[in-house]
């Protein structure tokens, strides 16, 4: 036992007490996270006590004052910081989970189980010395291999010289029969050299054997492996075209690669209550995939009758008056996707949501063919309508019936908060299928 | 040995002499603490210590691990922040941290030495215990605690929830008396107070002393209350059970349960002084540390810049800060009587009286002689002459006389050669820039109260001649005085005055409804003081007694909620009758009063620009083991429990909106 026992415990009842997943991502306060940190409130991690009510006991601070001006913030109950046992801070606490965690558990909480494609290239990185080149530095020279080859060369080359000799004292064997015979036995010698030979046998010489089955009752032609083993290795003819150096390998590592694409409607329409629920929507899903995958880059789109790309920290705060026009956004998309993230390169999925407000014909003539040019492992339309549909809002209904059957298209409509998780359920488990 | 333990030991060698100079430097300014053992730590041990409260051993509670966690984060995050740790123990134990520089090590051991005189001379650290050895008292309970939850017929988890539900109730207890370890005692039907009493086994002699009549009468009559109620912790012990969910009924505690149920009822009172005199404690530790760094320059001049950022640093945390009020209200406590001093010895000049006092003093030159003279202010080598004339009894002859021959290095240590005295006329607060105002700001009343049992009035011819017998150790003789007998609450109660406010800007808030928001309310001392009461009296939380353990003749328990005019945080409270359950075994109930305000009223409060005037109602909360209800009660069934003396609402009568 000791602290680390009560961290480990700590975390244990963190995660009991944290708040439902689904529950958070509905209901719960997303502005504490981080893009990486995914933190959830823990439900009562603060022993309950008896205490006052906080609006009802007022409180102290200390600065210029006039009776009546606001105090802007709550003063906190001291600036203590010692962390005194029985201290209990009235702050909240949060169960820190990063990506990786946030996907796994909603994995388990919608049965989802979405296998990241591993996409190309992404690093090259030296491996062990096994590949080999011609030139290279000393050290890095296979000898192994070039004594190896230099013994073959020398198994190859090597000749019982002393039974060719022999072979051409047989009676009625010139340079042209031995050749015969050495080509049979496939003993690597030149007809030049036998030629040579023959003439330097004296003539006294040349009938000393009647055959060559005389001469092979006497002498046994000796390979040269018998003879190496016999009388020992004494020299190899080490080349320079054996030589060959030691060379990394280089191993390709496959990266899972994701470029998530948030697109948003900003216009006119798109109020404070269809804004939240773009951002519960969208949030939960860009942790998701960047859980998912080993490197996660989000480009945020956002749209009137114009599109721009803006930061993460101003997408879901934006409001502008202008009409709406979807198809501007994809097009800048198409041209973001094709510059910075191409398909071979990257998984992509690019998602949109508004309230389905479009101007007219946009959505069958510009959109879905956009939709359908631009490849991505998925798309989707996520819907936010609190009040139901407005009459002309039919772009999520135009989209779904061009590609309802699209493997790789998710249309999903948000009217409440209570909508959210099934929504991202329907969007991650499109792709989960296909 | 790991290059770690090399590097402590060095840093530990090079840390005992000033650990020697900061006790003598302590001692000289009139201080007796504990003896201080020092230990140096690394950053990790540091945050281990911070997350069980100062000690190495806690018995094993997830609420550790939270408090570590958060502090490693924090401490990731805000930087190499100077830590001090020391536990009151005696020998108290202080820590500090390998990675601290040498001015932070300083200001450590000042601020360190300080806090061990307070825990060594404040009476309300006397309460638990007459031979303190907290380190080992904690440590034994954690073993035990441990023990507990490896016995294998007892699950660990169910330790821990039978844990989790006395913390709740920690601050349940009574703190104002002396801690009692053993309370046996057996129930009768006749009176629960009486054998409550009896159970305490006390001789005669002290029971009558103590639990006179009057008491008694008191007690039942002021809190409506039947027994030693306050501590709910030992009401629980002696007469609760826990509920069996198999049976479905209550069963006697098991023999861990009970034990579990003492040790943490020991250690809250063993904390309760701690967090009954924060203010005060905090606020002497930050005196005196700046007494010895800035004033002494205990600090070399290399350090000072340091240690000046590091003081601002905990001082301007934001929020109500209890560093800094209590360094100011010690500031305070010290000023107002070296004044009270000053002043008195001013009124006995001849033709000198409280009605003329503002008009005949010449407070430029009152203050210009008290400032202390040159051989004193800077204490220098070749001023030793100067200073061995004095014969005042403020410097130490002895001490000269080494620093002459070489023995003492007075440059560093200049306070070596000083007295208490000297160094309190070294440190006289009416000449400091900050305090300069605060003699000419004396007011009428209290020159007249000065001069109201003065019988030598025209004692001193000459203002010069009554400035020479000023006792300039009045402001550091009142200030340990208080620092004896005070706790937060007292403290508060009696040096927090309208001049004090002003000073410090202190202002009360209170939430509007009629804007839904907090607004200033008053800068009035008694509003502050009242807002501060609140905060601080019962560890600033709502007092909870119990007032019948038979209720409806079923035994149930039924507390009650000391209304104050501050309600309670009802939800939070229903989920601490869940955990009282647990310890009682049968139904709970509270009694309380909230605050209602309707949704119309306040819309009619906010056309009307003004504040809605909530209701009071009674109410009775009960969770009966399964669920939670609410009940109205009638007024007359709660106003035994409301109190009508007390107001803490600040909001002025006429409210601005």
């Amino acid at each position: 036992m000791g602290l680390n026992d009560d961290l480990d415990r700590f975390r244990e009842v963190g995660e009991k007490r944290r708040e439902d997943l689904a529950d958070f991502i509905q209901y719960g306060d997303l502005g504490k996270s981080l893009p990486d940190r995914v933190r959830v409130p823990i439900k009562i991690v603060n022993l309950p006590e008896f205490a006052y009510d906080r609006r009802d006991a007022g409180g102290v601070g200390q600065g210029d004052a006039d009776l009546g001006d606001p105090v802007g913030q709550p003063q906190p109950g001291d600036g203590d910081e010692d962390g005194e046992p029985g201290e209990e801070s009235d702050e909240h606490e949060y169960y820190e989970m990063d990506p990786e965690e946030f996907a796994q558990e909603l994995d388990e909480e919608l049965g989802l189980d979405l296998e990241p494609k591993g996409k190309e290239v992404v690093e090259e990185k030296e491996g062990d010395y096994t590949d080999l080149t011609r030139s290279g530095p000393d050290s890095t020279l296979d000898f192994d291999r070039l004594f190896k080859e230099g013994l073959k060369r020398k198994l190859a080359m090597d000749v019982d010289e002393e039974f060719l000799h022999e072979l051409l004292r047989v009676e009625g064997v010139g340079p042209d029969e031995a050749f015969e015979w050495a080509r049979e036995r496939r003993v690597p010698v030149s007809y030049a050299w036998l030629a040579d030979a023959h003439e330097n046998v004296p003539e006294a010489e040349r009938e000393r054997w009647e055959s060559v089955d005389e001469l092979e009752e006497h002498v046994q032609y000796e390979p040269a492996a018998r003879r190496i083993r016999r009388e020992g290795l004494r020299h190899i003819p080490f080349r320079r075209d054996d030589e060959r150096y030691r060379y990394p390998e280089v191993i390709e590592e496959r990266e899972t690669n994701v470029v998530v694409v948030n697109i948003r409607d900003v216009s006119g329409s798109m109020r404070q209550a269809k804004r939240e629920l773009v951002e519960r929507t969208f949030t939960p899903l860009d942790w998701y995939l960047q859980g998912k995958y080993d490197n996660a880059e989000f480009v945020y789109v956002a749209h009137d009758a114009e599109a721009w790309e803006v930061d993460r920290d101003e997408f879901f705060g934006i409001r502008s008056g202008g009409g709406t026009r979807i198809s501007s956004a994809y097009e800048l998309v198409a041209e973001i996707l094709a510059e910075r993230y191409p398909w071979h390169q990257w998984n992509r999925y690019v998602f949109a949501a508004g309230d389905s407000e479009n101007s007219s014909n946009d959505t069958r003539e510009n959109v879905i063919p956009l939709m359908e040019s631009i490849d991505a492992n998925l798309h989707a339309y996520v819907e936010t309508q609190p009040s139901g549909n407005a009459i002309n809002a039919t772009h999520a209904e135009e989209v779904d019936d061009a590609l309802a059957d699209a493997n790789d298209v998710a249309v999903a409509y948000v009217t409440g908060k209570e909508d959210v998780v099934d929504a991202i359920y329907e969007i991650l488990s499109t792709e989960d299928e296909s | 040995m790991s290059v770690d333990r090399i590097e402590a030991q060095r840093i530990a060698a090079e840390l005992e002499e000033p650990v020697r100079q900061a006790r003598a430097l302590a001692e000289t300014l009139g201080l007796s603490p504990y003896e201080v053992n020092y230990w140096i730590v690394d950053h990790d041990e540091m945050n281990a210590l911070i997350a069980y409260g100062g000690f190495q051993h806690r018995y094993p509670h997830w609420r550790w691990g939270m408090a570590y966690d958060r502090q490693r984060k924090e401490r990731q995050f805000a930087g190499g922040k100077a830590f001090e740790i020391v536990n009151n123990d005696d020998p108290a134990h202080a820590f500090l941290q390998q990675s601290n520089a040498m001015a932070d090590q300083k200001a450590v051991i000042t601020h360190v030495e300080a806090h061990a005189d307070f825990f060594a001379n404040n009476e309300w650290f006397g309460l638990f215990a007459d031979d303190l050895d907290a380190a080992a008292m904690l440590e034994r309970h954690a073993e035990r605690i441990e023990s507990i939850m490896s016995d294998p017929e007892v699950d660990r988890e169910a330790v821990e929830r039978w844990i989790d539900h006395v913390l709740c109730l920690e601050d349940v207890i009574d703190q104002h008396t002396e801690f009692v370890r053993t309370v046996e005692s057996e129930v009768t039907e006749t009176d629960p107070l009486a054998d409550e009493i009896a159970a305490l086994d006390l001789s005669d002699e002290v029971r009558r002393e103590v639990f006179d009549d009057e008491w008694l009468e008191r007690i039942e009559e002021e809190a409506g209350v039947e027994g030693p109620a306050v501590d709910l912790l030992a009401f629980l012990r002696d007469h609760g059970m826990a509920f069996d969910e198999d049976e479905g009924k209550a069963v006697e505690f098991e023999e861990w349960q009970r034990e579990v149920l003492d040790v943490l009822r020991t250690e809250a009172y063993y904390f309760a002084p701690q967090r009954m005199t924060k203010v005060m404690n905090e606020g002497w530790a930050a005196y005196w540390e700046s007494i010895m760094m800035a004033g002494e320059t205990f600090a070399g001049d290399d350090e000072f810049v340091r240690y000046a950022d590091h003081q601002a640093r905990v001082l301007g945390s934001p929020g109500l800060n209890p560093y800094k009020l209590g360094k100011e209200l010690w500031e305070y406590v010290e000023t107002v009587a070296n004044r009270r001093e000053v002043a008195g010895k001013l009124l006995r000049v001849e033709g000198v009286s409280w009605r003329n006092f503002h008009d005949v003093i010449d407070f430029d030159d009152v203050l210009s002689a008290l400032e202390p003279p040159p051989e004193l202010d800077s204490i220098a080598p070749n001023r030793l002459d100067d200073l061995a004339e004095r014969d005042d009894g403020t410097v130490d002859h002895e001490a000269i006389e080494r620093a002459r021959s070489g023995d003492a290095d007075i440059e560093r240590y200049p306070w070596t050669v000083l007295t208490e005295d000297g160094m309190a006329r070294r440190h006289f607060s009416l000449v400091k820039p900050q305090h300069r105002g605060a003699l000419s700001r004396i007011g009428q009343r209290e020159l007249e109260r000065l001069s109201r049992y003065m019988f030598d009035e025209d004692r001193y011819a000459t203002v010069e001649a009554a400035l020479d017998d000023v006792d300039f150790g009045a402001g550091w003789n009142r200030m340990r005085e208080v620092r004896e007998s005070h706790n937060d609450v007292t403290f508060i109660d009696e040096f927090l005055t309208q001049e004090f406010v002003d000073e410090h800007r202190y202002f009360t808030y209170e939430y509007v409804h009629a804007s839904g928001e907090n607004r200033v309310t008053s800068t009035d001392y008694e509003d502050v003081k009242r807002k501060l009461l609140l905060q601080f009296t019962n560890f600033g939380k709502p007092t909870v007694a119990v007032e019948d353990g038979n209720f409806r003749n079923r035994g149930e328990l039924l507390l009650a909620h000391r209304y104050n005019g501050v309600m309670l945080d009802v939800k939070q409270a229903k989920r601490v009758l869940e955990r009282i359950f647990e310890l009682w075994g049968r139904p709970v109930h509270l009694k309380t009063i909230v605050k209602e305000l309707d949704d119309k009223d306040v819309e009619i409060a906010r056309r009307r620009n003004r504040e809605p005037e909530p209701k009071e109602r009674g109410r009775l909360v009960s969770f009966d083991g399964d669920s939670i209800s609410e009940q109205e009660l009638a007024w007359a069934e709660v106003e035994d429990i409301a109190a009508d003396d007390v107001d803490y609402d600040t909001k002025p009568e006429e409210w601005l909106a």
